[in-house]
């Protein structure tokens, strides 16, 4: 079996997945050649995007005027960005070998990295829209994306982890219980850290 | 014993099924309604009726009320002649306490539009309709509890653990919350003042989100699941212990409801403590769950109904740990009164209650005629959009909520206030849209189901099962 994954694997993701899928049922990646030489580069997409976007317009959250907040506070937040990006990509693969026993997937963690970077790969590049800090706007481009994410996960997991559809079904959705639970977290962790005088500026 | 007790009383079971669908798409039609005025507010064109504020009430009644305890008598009462193996007791009582609770869901929910209302959360309902609730309600009680008491079965089936929960707590929490001096047909002032009255309020209306919403679905998850898989629960022992950690801790936390209100700290605290501790006994439930299913994936291929069970397991999941996280003091300073609480109650109400609820009636009813399901197909459809609704519903209040508590609470450095309320609530039209949308989604996949079900059981007459013979390693005197 093969240790290489070919490498316009992610573009064709974004118009082939199920075929995409196909080829990385017959490889066995390195997890680390996996990291260095597709997932960081998403990863990274959005941060940038976001500090490129709020350092020249400012977050409109809707109200009149845009939250503008420093330069050097702006880093501190894209940095903050790309770890939890990182962590959640990580921890997500993780998890999912981890499942996989339950399951009876395959094991191997490079390929779990793959199919997680290749699920969550439209979201990267549809990140874009941080280019235009505008909430309602974000919102309307990455919905749709995560419900495109969420289909790339169902349809996936079975192609790609060599389970039957069925089996896939049932890991897919334990992973996606994960995924809202590591949403909510996030946004309940935010909301502590801002309550404690972390972030903008709130009279409580 | 005469020859027709020996079969069990479905009758009952199908009628309270279809109730609970017809209110399912009505009072989910309700929400959508309200939920279009929130984007468009002329739409009540003047008359009080169609007000938000008469409305939204007559959402969360039907729903919990109509919908929801119809389908929790249902299920209760096939459940429980089946772990029983005994037809039910007083059957002529059960069939008063589906027919009269469908007045009382009828009757309240006229009133409401008429303007009746005690100004309490999810007990809206005036003084003539609590005393009437509380009549079925122990009518509902005398029916479940006889029937376990002349059951065959010596052990009690854990969901009926569950189910016996609901019907005690639901009658104290609604006793107690509705004792009112009446000072005329359509009005009631409540016996508590001021903060008491707040506090007992939110004890009622937190725990009947835990023993109605939660306890009760549970009972339908722990009899339905592992009947839906063909396999026993994955670890019988974890139910019980989490049942008993579940009905300890859930009566502590209605107080998360009032941080920073005036009542005492110390009470503020003992509700965040016992809400966070409450994450075990839920997810000790959802992993049970999880594991059961788990083993049986090869069902999945011939029933659709499993798929609602599955995911609902997920957002049950969300639910409960969102639930906790909102309680702590430091979170809740920023998410109470916004729209994010909206979203939570809907990833419980959409993504657990009326997920299971779906599932439970996808594998009820045909078998409850004796039919397959009209349309396995339609099934399918049916959980893509409910799927879709649900999480569109939940993104999009995630958005506004926290938009909406970073917005209220900024200030500039002078400590001023940085936004005028109504520009911030003006600016919440899009995500309105989308909640808008994704209601007509979720309503969308329950008129499906309705004709769905519809289809199946048109011109067909309950099946009769027979009561089986009882393995006397299990039955009452072994």
């Amino acid at each position: 079996m093969s240790s290489k994954i070919d490498s316009y694997l992610l573009i064709r993701a974004l118009y082939q997945p199920l075929n995409a899928f196909e080829q990385l049922s017959r490889v066995d990646p390195s997890p680390a050649g996996v990291m260095f030489r597709y997932s960081l580069w998403l990863v990274i997409l959005p941060p940038l995007f976001s500090l490129i976007g709020a350092s020249n317009f400012g977050w409109r959250l809707g109200a009149a005027e845009p939250l503008r907040m420093t330069l050097g506070s702006l880093l501190i937040v894209s940095a903050g960005y790309l770890l939890v990006l990182l962590f959640g990509l990580v921890s997500t693969a993780i998890i999912s070998r981890w499942m996989a026993t339950t399951y009876g997937a395959n094991t191997s963690i490079g390929r779990h990295m793959a199919l997680m970077t290749i699920v969550g790969a439209p979201l990267a590049f549809a990140s874009v829209a941080h280019l235009f800090p505008d909430v309602f706007i974000n919102v309307l481009v990455l919905i749709p994306t995560m419900i495109w994410s969420m289909y790339l996960l169902y349809k996936g997991i079975p192609i790609a982890l060599e389970i039957p559809p069925e089996r896939g079904m049932l890991m897919a959705s334990s992973l996606v219980g994960w995924l809202l639970v590591a949403a909510v977290s996030l946004l309940g962790i935010s909301m502590a850290l801002w309550t404690m005088g972390f972030g903008p500026l709130l009279g409580v | 014993m005469t020859q027709s007790s020996n079969y069990y009383h479905d009758k009952i079971t199908l009628r309270l099924v279809q109730f609970s669908v017809i209110w399912a798409v009505l009072a989910m039609t309700a929400g959508v309604y309200i939920s279009a005025e929130l984007v468009w507010p002329t739409i009540d064109f003047g008359q009080f009726w169609l007000s938000f504020g008469r409305l939204r009430p007559l959402h969360t009644n039907g729903v919990i009320f109509g919908f929801g305890v119809s389908a929790l008598m249902a299920t209760a009462f096939y459940s429980v002649q089946r772990t029983s193996h005994v037809p039910l007791f007083a059957p002529r009582l059960a069939w008063f306490c589906c027919y009269a609770w469908q007045l009382i869901v009828l009757l309240g929910g006229l009133s409401l539009l008429a303007g009746w209302n005690s100004s309490k959360e999810y007990a809206e309902l005036e003084w003539p309709f609590d005393i009437a609730i509380a009549i079925v309600w122990v009518c509902f009680g005398i029916v479940f509890f006889g029937t376990i008491a002349t059951r065959k079965i010596k052990p009690i089936y854990i969901s009926n653990w569950f189910y016996g929960a609901l019907i005690i707590v639901i009658a104290m929490l609604h006793i107690v919350n509705s004792l009112a001096m009446p000072v005329s047909i359509d009005k009631s002032y409540s016996l508590y003042a001021g903060a008491q009255d707040a506090v007992v309020q939110w004890w009622y209306g937190h725990n009947a989100v835990g023993f109605l919403l939660t306890g009760g679905f549970l009972g339908m998850i722990y009899y339905f699941l592992p009947k839906h898989a063909e396999r026993p629960i994955w670890s019988y022992r974890l139910s019980v212990v989490a049942f008993w950690a579940f009905v300890y801790s859930y009566i502590w936390a209605g107080p998360h409801h009032l941080h920073y209100n005036s009542i005492p700290e110390w009470v503020q605290s003992l509700g965040m403590a016992m809400s966070v501790i409450l994450l075990a006994p839920s997810w000790a439930t959802m992993i049970n769950g999880i594991m059961t299913v788990s083993t049986a994936w090869e069902k999945l291929r011939s029933d659709p109904a499993l798929k609602f069970i599955v995911l609902s397991l997920a957002f049950y999941g969300l639910a409960t740990f969102e639930g906790p996280m909102m309680s702590i003091r430091s979170v809740n300073v920023i998410s109470h009164f916004t729209d994010w609480t909206i979203g939570h109650v809907h990833s419980g109400a959409l993504g657990w209650n009326a997920m299971v609820t779906y599932g439970t009636f996808y594998f009820m009813i045909p078998r409850l005629v004796d039919r397959e399901l009209y349309s396995v197909r339609l099934a399918n459809i049916h959980f893509w959009l409910a799927l879709a609704g649900t999480m569109l519903y939940v993104m999009a209040m995630w958005a506004a909520g926290v938009s909406q508590g970073l917005l209220w609470l900024s200030v500039d450095q002078i400590g001023e206030l940085s936004f005028d309320f109504k520009d911030i609530m003006a600016s919440m039209t899009p995500y309105y849209l989308l909640r808008l949308v994704a209601g007509l989604i979720f309503l969308g996949g329950t008129v499906l189901m309705a004709y769905n079900l519809y289809m199946t059981v048109r011109g067909r007459e309950t099946a009769r099962v027979t009561v089986p013979a009882v393995d006397p390693a299990y039955g009452v005197g072994a």
